[in-house]
C-alpha cells in the first residue's frame, strides 16, 4: 500500500475506511465475547454509515476532503508493528514543567508505561492503560466501556469502536477524590519508515477513553493534543464518561497539535443525579480538527457547564458540534463558545439543546460569540434550541464581531501600539474562557500559547 | 509648547472645526468652554488621532512635531494625553497590566528602562491615594462594571501614573456628583506643574471653580470667538452661550 491510496479510493468511500480499521481479529480482548461483539456490530456500523455526504446536516461545513486526501491508515497495521515510539527527550519538551499532575501518555493512541507517570494513587481509583486493565480485569470494563458512546450516528466513533485496542481508563469508586489531576497527553507522530527504508502511509490513531466516577467522586482531568511535526498525522479519539450521583468532574481539553496534524474527537458524557460536568475545550493547533460533544442527563438535578475557546488561522478548520439533551427535569446547562479566527482561518460551531417534553424546569443558556480579525476569515454558527416543554428557562445567543474602534483607540491614545493593542483586547475576549482553566500551571501554559499565536496573527 | 493654526476639521461631509486658533504654553491650564455642537470634543479628538475626522487644512505642532502626521501611540508617546469624556470600557484587560504596557511603551520611546515591578507597584499605590481609589481597583479589568465617577477618577489616575506634558480633560465634570467633582479637581491640581500644560474642555463654568485657568477661550461653530482670563468663564456663567450665535454669525 502507498500513501496514495487514500486519495485513490475515494471513488469507493467504504475501502477508503477499510484502511482505516485494523485487520479483523487482531484486537486486544479478541477473547472477550461481549467486546468481541461490540467490535463486529462496529465495523457493520461503518459499512452503513460510510464516508458522510457533504450534504449531510453535520457535515454541511467543514469538508471532509483534506481528511480524506491524506491515505491515513491505522497504527500497526502498515507497519506491523506498534508504532513509532517517542524518545523520552522528545517527550520533555511537549511536557508543562510546573504542571503536577499523574500522567499517563499515549503515543499514537496507544498506552506508554515508560513514559507515563502514575504517581501514587489515593485509594479508590484506579488509572491504567485500556489494554492492559482489559488483561487484569476485563469484568470491571464490562457494561462500562463502549456503554456511552454506543454505536451513535457518527461513522468516526464507530471507527474508534471497530478498532478499539488502546487508551486510558480511570475508575473511581463512591467517594473517591483525585487531589491532583489525571494528565492524558497524546502524542500524534507522523509516519515512520519500514526496515527497507520506504515511507509508510500516515498513520491514525483510534484511541479510547473511559472515564468512570462513582457516586460523590471527585476528578479533574487535563486531556492534551500535541505532537512534534514533520508530516500528517491524525488522531480519532474516543471519551466516554460516567459520572455517578454527586459526581463532579473538571475536564480540561487543549488540541494544541501540529501544523499537519488532523484530529476528531468525540465526548461521550452521561451524568447522574446531582452530578456536576465542567468541560472547557480549547482549540489552538492543528490542521483539521473536529470535536463532537455529546451529553445526556440519567438523573436530575444535574448541571453541565460546556465552554470553549477556538483560535483559528491560515490553513487551520476548527470545528464544534454540541449536542446536549436534556431528557429529565430539573438540570441546567451552560454552553460558552468564543472564537478568534485570522487569517484564512475557519472555523465552526454548531450546538444544539434539545428540551424533551417531560424535561420541565430545565435551565439552558448557550453562546457563540466570535472575533473576526481578517477579512478572508469565516466562521459558520449555527445555536439551536429545541424545546418540546412548557416550562422552562432557555437561551441562546450568538455574534460575529471585529475589534471595537473604540477599544482599539483607547489603548493607543495610551501610548499602545496598534498591534499589542489589538493582541491584549483577544486575550481579554479571550480571559473569560482561559480564567475558568485550573491549575495555575496550565491557565498560564495556555495564556502564553494563545498569546504566542496572536503574535503570528498578520493583525 | 502646543500651537494650533487655522485647523478644520470635517465629520463626512460636515465641517465641525472651521480655522481654529490656539497658543498654548509650558504650565499653562487653557479652558475651552462653548455650547453642545461647537466642536469642543472633536477638537479633542482631532488632537489625540482619533480616526473618523478629516483634517482639510491648518496645522498643529506641538513641541517642534507635526502633530497631524503622528499616529495616537505616538502621540501618546510625546507626552499628550487624552482623559475621554466617556472612558471606554475593556472587558478581560486589566487595569495593571493595560497601566504597565502604556506606562513602558511611554518610557521605552524616551530611551528610559522598563519599570521593574516593586517600583511600578509603589508609583501605583502612591497614585491611587491622591485619587481616594481603592486597591482593588487595579485587579478589576479597565473601566469595566465602574461607576461613572469610578470611571472619571480612573481617567485622572492614568493621567498621574503616565505623567504626560499636555493633558486634554474632554469634559471631565460630566456625570460627576459635587464630591466626585472635588476628587478629580484635586487630583488635576496636584498635577499641575510648569512643565505640563492643561486643555480643559467643559461645558459648565463650575469645574473652573475647582481647577483654575489661566485662559478661557469660547468656542462656537468651530473657531475660537472670544479669549480671556478666568474672568471670562464667569461672564459666560451669568450670561449662559445664547448671545454667542450673534457674535458668531
Amino acid at each position: 500500500m502507498t500513501p496514495g491510496k487514500g486519495a485513490q479510493g475515494q471513488g469507493s468511500p467504504a475501502a477508503l475506511f477499510q484502511d482505516w480499521l485494523p485487520a479483523a481479529g487482531r484486537s486486544t480482548g479478541q477473547s472477550l465475547p461481549w467486546l468481541a461483539a461490540q467490535r463486529v456490530q462496529a465495523r457493520a456500523r461503518v459499512r452503513e454509515l460510510g464516508v458522510p455526504s457533504p450534504k449531510s446536516e453535520g457535515w454541511r461545513y467543514s469538508s471532509l476532503s483534506p481528511l480524506l486526501e491524506q491515505g491515513f491508515r491505522a497504527v500497526g497495521e502498515a507497519s506491523g508493528e506498534a508504532g513509532s515510539a517517542l524518545d523520552p527527550g522528545a517527550l520533555q519538551t511537549l511536557l508543562i514543567p510546573e504542571l503536577r499532575s499523574h500522567r499517563v501518555v499515549l503515543v499514537n493512541g496507544r498506552f506508554d508505561a515508560a513514559l507515563s507517570a502514575l504517581g501514587t494513587l489515593p485509594r479508590g481509583v484506579r488509572i491504567g492503560g485500556l489494554r492492559d486493565s482489559l488483561a487484569r480485569d476485563p469484568d470491571a470494563l464490562e457494561g462500562l466501556l463502549t456503554s456511552v458512546a454506543g454505536d451513535g450516528s457518527h461513522v468516526f466513533t464507530a471507527i474508534n469502536t471497530a478498532s478499539l485496542d488502546d487508551g486510558v481508563v480511570l475508575l473511581m469508586e463512591r467517594g473517591a477524590l483525585l487531589e491532583e489531576p489525571l494528565e492524558v497527553i497524546h502524542v500524534a507522530l507522523p509516519a515512520s519508515a519500514d526496515a527497507r527504508g520506504h515511507e509508510l502511509a500516515p498513520p491514525v490513531a483510534h484511541p479510547r477513553l473511559l472515564f468512570s466516577l462513582g457516586d460523590g467522586a471527585q476528578a479533574e482531568i487535563i486531556e492534551r493534543y500535541v505532537g512534534p511535526g514533520g508530516g500528517p498525522s491524525c488522531t480519532n479519539a474516543v471519551v466516554e464518561i460516567a459520572l455517578g450521583r454527586g459526581a463532579l468532574l473538571r475536564h480540561r481539553r487543549i488540541q494544541d497539535e501540529h501544523a499537519d496534524g488532523f484530529h476528531l474527537s468525540g465526548v461521550y458524557l452521561s451524568q447522574g443525579a446531582d452530578s456536576r460536568y465542567e468541560g472547557i475545550n480549547i482549540g489552538l493547533g492543528g490542521r483539521w480538527a473536529r470535536t463532537d460533544l455529546v451529553m445526556r442527563f440519567t438523573g436530575e438535578h444535574a448541571e453541565c457547564d460546556l465552554r470553549g475557546l477556538y483560535l483559528a488561522g491560515d490553513r487551520q478548520l476548527l470545528d464544534y458540534h454540541l449536542d446536549v439533551h436534556h431528557g429529565l427535569p430539573h438540570c441546567a446547562s451552560r454552553e460558552n463558545f468564543k472564537g478568534i479566527l485570522f487569517g484564512k482561518g475557519r472555523a465552526v460551531f454548531d450546538g444544539l439543546v434539545y428540551v424533551a417534553p417531560d424535561a420541565q424546569k430545565t435551565d439552558a443558556a448557550m453562546s457563540n460569540r466570535n472575533l473576526i480579525l481578517s477579512p478572508n476569515a469565516e466562521v459558520d454558527t449555527k445555536p439551536q434550541l429545541e424545546i418540546y416543554a412548557d416550562d422552562v428557562k432557555c437561551s441562546h445567543g450568538t455574534t460575529v464581531g471585529q475589534i471595537e474602534p473604540e477599544m482599539l483607540f483607547y489603548l493607543r491614545s495610551r501610548g499602545i501600539s496598534a498591534g499589542l493593542a489589538r493582541r491584549m483586547l483577544c486575550l481579554g475576549f479571550a480571559g473569560e474562557i482561559i480564567d475558568g482553566l485550573g491549575p495555575a500551571a496550565l491557565r498560564e501554559h495556555v495564556t502564553e500559547q494563545v498569546g504566542a499565536r496572536l503574535e503570528q496573527a498578520p493583525l | 509648547m502646543l500651537s494650533v493654526k487655522g485647523l478644520r476639521a470635517n465629520v463626512g461631509e460636515n465641517e465641525i472645526l472651521t480655522g481654529l486658533d490656539l497658543e498654548v504654553g509650558p504650565g499653562e491650564v487653557h479652558a475651552i468652554m462653548g455650547p453642545n455642537g461647537s466642536g469642543k470634543s472633536t477638537f479633542a479628538h482631532v488632537l489625540s488621532g482619533r480616526e473618523g475626522y478629516e483634517v482639510t487644512s491648518g496645522s498643529v505642532q506641538f513641541d517642534g512635531h507635526d502633530l497631524l502626521e503622528l499616529e495616537p501611540e505616538e502621540r501618546a508617546r510625546l507626552g499628550l494625553f487624552l482623559a475621554f469624556q466617556y472612558p471606554v470600557e475593556l472587558p478581560g484587560v486589566n487595569n495593571t497590566y493595560f497601566l504597565k504596557a502604556a506606562l513602558n511603551a511611554i518610557r521605552k520611546s524616551r530611551g528610559e528602562s522598563e519599570l521593574d515591578a516593586v517600583s511600578f507597584m509603589r508609583l501605583m499605590k502612591e497614585r491611587l491615594k491622591v485619587l481616594h481609589l481603592d486597591d482593588s481597583l487595579l485587579k478589576r479589568p479597565v473601566n469595566f462594571g465602574f461607576s461613572g465617577g469610578e470611571k472619571k477618577r480612573n481617567e485622572i489616575f492614568q493621567m498621574a501614573m503616565l505623567e504626560p506634558r499636555l493633558a486634554i480633560l474632554d469634559e471631565t465634570d460630566s456625570g460627576l456628583d459635587i464630591d466626585a467633582l472635588r476628587i478629580v479637581a484635586d487630583g488635576v491640581n496636584a498635577l499641575r506643574d510648569p512643565a505640563r500644560s492643561m486643555i480643559v474642555v467643559t461645558h459648565y463654568q463650575r469645574l473652573l471653580d475647582y481647577i483654575e485657568p489661566d485662559h478661557v477661550h469660547v468656542l462656537a461653530r468651530g473657531r475660537i470667538i472670544r479669549s480671556g482670563g478666568k474672568e471670562l468663564a464667569l461672564e459666560l456663567e451669568e450670561r449662559g452661550y445664547g448671545w454667542i450665535d450673534e457674535v458668531a454669525a
